[in-house]
């Protein structure tokens, strides 16, 4: 209970949301007033716009709203994805289930370096394809080494190389994540399912999160996040796959418009070797739990006492 | 190390010595491991409510997992040729379509080394709609898992944990797995060398 309790005092001035909150407020402004002269119906679109902007402007931290303000909240932002995008999405909030504390874990021997999961991620979490932002980093391992940072996380060639290995790195929803204790808005949190998430609404984009995270866990949107309409994944969360903006974070979320439906996350699913392994760690009959009881398991970077819940094992 | 005994190779020595050392440093961390080691109830994953059912055609299978049943995704439907009596009768085959009657489009590349297995270590003799193991005991196409797990120990033993194989798109409802053959052709079970779906850019750290 302890891992719920969150500062409730003011959060420091969210600079890049008041600044293009004002940006929008004088352009709605601008087309409300034409929309008064004119009484065509561009108005009325702006001035919605513009009070779900200003709700959504001074709405607070998610661990701090009701049930009936999370459901606002995406009742608004539903609404805004349909006039700024013209899409229909579907956004969730679905909260965390009883007794289940998620944790994966990556067969090294297994892994043919095919990159499925890669692609499915970028799918399903609507990622920058400007930048081409990626929240799994597969490297192509030397026999004996078990630092990724030693091995080619840009390969481009028919795998798997013979005598090379794959390893996956990815967030690993550390239980002792050193990005949560780094961010000064309190934008980052671990969730009673253990997956660390951002509300980026409250993300300020300083960037000290990605510092210090010691795993590359972390994506910084320098642009604006693009992708094709026909392309976005319409089924979302909030603390998930939902568009993300310039200047916030963003990271693995273990898929949690997924997972909280008790499906695979889309890199589990899409693997075809079956080298990813995701469930409950708190249920003994689990996959993961006979993995961990049955193989040789190991945590990167270990010593650091972040306790991934991300663990190797070899067959 | 007699796990790995099948790659001898200086590779996975290598890789074994560094894991010792890895594992000598996990003594840290207790606080999540102690949580893992404490949950001992079963947790009961068909109560979890989805918005989502699976449509994949399954069978329960011939087997337990953790003291309960599970289903795995069912062949027959997937296989092209089946069934296979429509050729295969008493009466002698007539070749008419070449390849396609005589199977041409199956090379086996299974087996130790030179030592490719035979059909008949796999298909029964005289009812080709199903399989047959060395005992002779029929084993349908569903459950292939049978037949293959009766040369592949260790890896059915892990297929039934959860460490070899995979789950069918939910972690959560009643265990559904991917049969071996959903994997693995059975005439060439390697996979294959191919270009990955995709490629990454230089890391900006
Ligand atoms: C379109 C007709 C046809 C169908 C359907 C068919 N077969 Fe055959 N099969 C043949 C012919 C023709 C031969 C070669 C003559 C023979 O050995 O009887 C053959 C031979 C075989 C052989 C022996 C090959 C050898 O080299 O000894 C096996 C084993 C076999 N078939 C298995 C199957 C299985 C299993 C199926 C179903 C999944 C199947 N066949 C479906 C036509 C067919
Ligand atoms: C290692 C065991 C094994 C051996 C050896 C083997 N088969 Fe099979 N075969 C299978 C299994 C299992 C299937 C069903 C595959 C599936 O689930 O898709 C199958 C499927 C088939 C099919 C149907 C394929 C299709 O998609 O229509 C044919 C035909 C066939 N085998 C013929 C042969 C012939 C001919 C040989 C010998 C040259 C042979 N098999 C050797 C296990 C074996
Ligand atoms: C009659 C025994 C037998 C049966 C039945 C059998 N296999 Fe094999 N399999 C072998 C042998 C022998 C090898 C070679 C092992 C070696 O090289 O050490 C092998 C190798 C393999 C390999 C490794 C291939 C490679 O080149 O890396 C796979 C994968 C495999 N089998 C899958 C299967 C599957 C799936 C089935 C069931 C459809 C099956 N086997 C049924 C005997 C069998
Ligand atoms: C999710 C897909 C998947 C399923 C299901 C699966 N395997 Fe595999 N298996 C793999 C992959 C990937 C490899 C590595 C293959 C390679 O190196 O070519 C492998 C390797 C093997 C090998 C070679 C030795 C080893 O351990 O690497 C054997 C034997 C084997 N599998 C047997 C089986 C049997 C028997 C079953 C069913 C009980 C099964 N597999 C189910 C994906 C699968």
């Amino acid at each position: 209970m302890k891992d719920n309790k969150i500062d409730k005092s003011d959060p420091p001035e969210n600079g890049r949301t008041r600044r293009s909150f004002l940006k929008g407020l004088s352009i709605a402004a601008a087309a409300g007033s034409a929309g008064l002269v004119t009484g065509g119906c561009t108005g009325e679109v702006a001035s919605e716009e513009m009070g779900l902007k200003w709700e959504e402007y001074f709405k607070k931290n998610y661990r701090l709203m009701s049930q009936k303000e999370k459901d606002e909240t995406v009742e608004r932002l539903v609404k805004l994805a349909k006039i700024r995008v013209g899409v229909d999405i579907q956004m969730s909030n679905q909260a965390p289930i009883n007794n289940v504390l998620y944790g994966y874990a990556f067969n090294i021997s297994r892994c043919k370096g095919y990159m499925d999961c890669v692609e499915a991620c970028v799918q399903e979490n609507n990622l920058d394809r400007k930048s081409k932002t990626q929240y799994i980093r597969l490297f192509e391992m030397e026999p004996g080494k078990l630092d990724p940072s030693t091995g080619d996380g840009k390969y481009h060639h028919e795998v798997p190389v013979e005598d090379k290995f794959y390893m996956g790195v990815q967030c690993f929803h550390c239980e002792n994540a050193p990005c949560i204790k780094a961010c000064p808005t309190k934008a980052t949190w671990r969730e009673p399912d253990g997956i660390v998430v951002v509300d980026y609404d409250w993300c300020i984009g300083c960037r000290y999160c990605l510092a210090a995270c010691p795993y590359w866990g972390r994506r910084f949107n320098w642009g604006e996040p693009q992708v094709p309409a026909e392309e976005i994944n319409l089924k979302q969360h909030y603390l998930g796959n939902r568009m993300r903006m310039k200047g916030v974070m963003e990271k693995c979320t273990f898929c949690v418009q997924r997972t909280r439906q008790g499906k695979l996350p889309a890199c589990a699913n899409a693997c075809p070797t079956g080298s990813r392994i995701f469930g409950n760690l708190l249920d003994p009959d689990s996959e993961i739990r006979f993995v961990l009881k049955t193989k040789k398991v190991f945590r990167f970077k270990e010593e650091l006492g972040t306790d991934p819940k991300f663990w190797y094992f070899m067959d | 190390m007699k796990k790995l005994s099948c790659y001898s190779g200086s590779f996975w020595l290598g890789l074994g010595a560094t894991l010792l050392t890895a594992q000598l440093a996990m003594a840290s961390g207790q606080s999540l491991l102690d949580k893992i080691k404490g949950a001992t109830e079963p947790v009961d994953n068909t109560k979890i409510e989805s918005a989502y059912t699976l449509t994949a055609k399954t069978v329960q299978a011939e087997e337990t997992y953790q003291g309960g049943t599970f289903r795995v995704l069912a062949r027959k439907d997937k296989i092209t040729r089946y069934r296979c009596s429509v050729c295969h009768t008493d009466k002698k085959v007539l070749v008419k379509n070449g390849a396609l009657y005589t199977h041409s489009d199956i090379a086996i590349n299974h087996g130790k080394g030179q030592n490719k297995l035979e059909c008949i270590q796999c298909h029964d003799e005289k009812n080709r709609d199903v399989l047959s193991d060395a005992a002779g005991t029929k084993i349908d196409f569903d459950h292939s898992y049978k037949l293959c797990g009766q040369c592949h120990f260790r890896q059915k033993r892990d297929w039934l944990g959860g460490a070899h194989g995979k789950r069918e798109t939910y972690w959560a409802g009643e265990r559904v797995i991917r049969n071996c053959t959903s994997c693995h052709n059975p005439h060439s079970p390697a996979f294959k060398t191919k270009m990955p779906e995709t490629y990454s850019l230089p890391l900006d750290d």
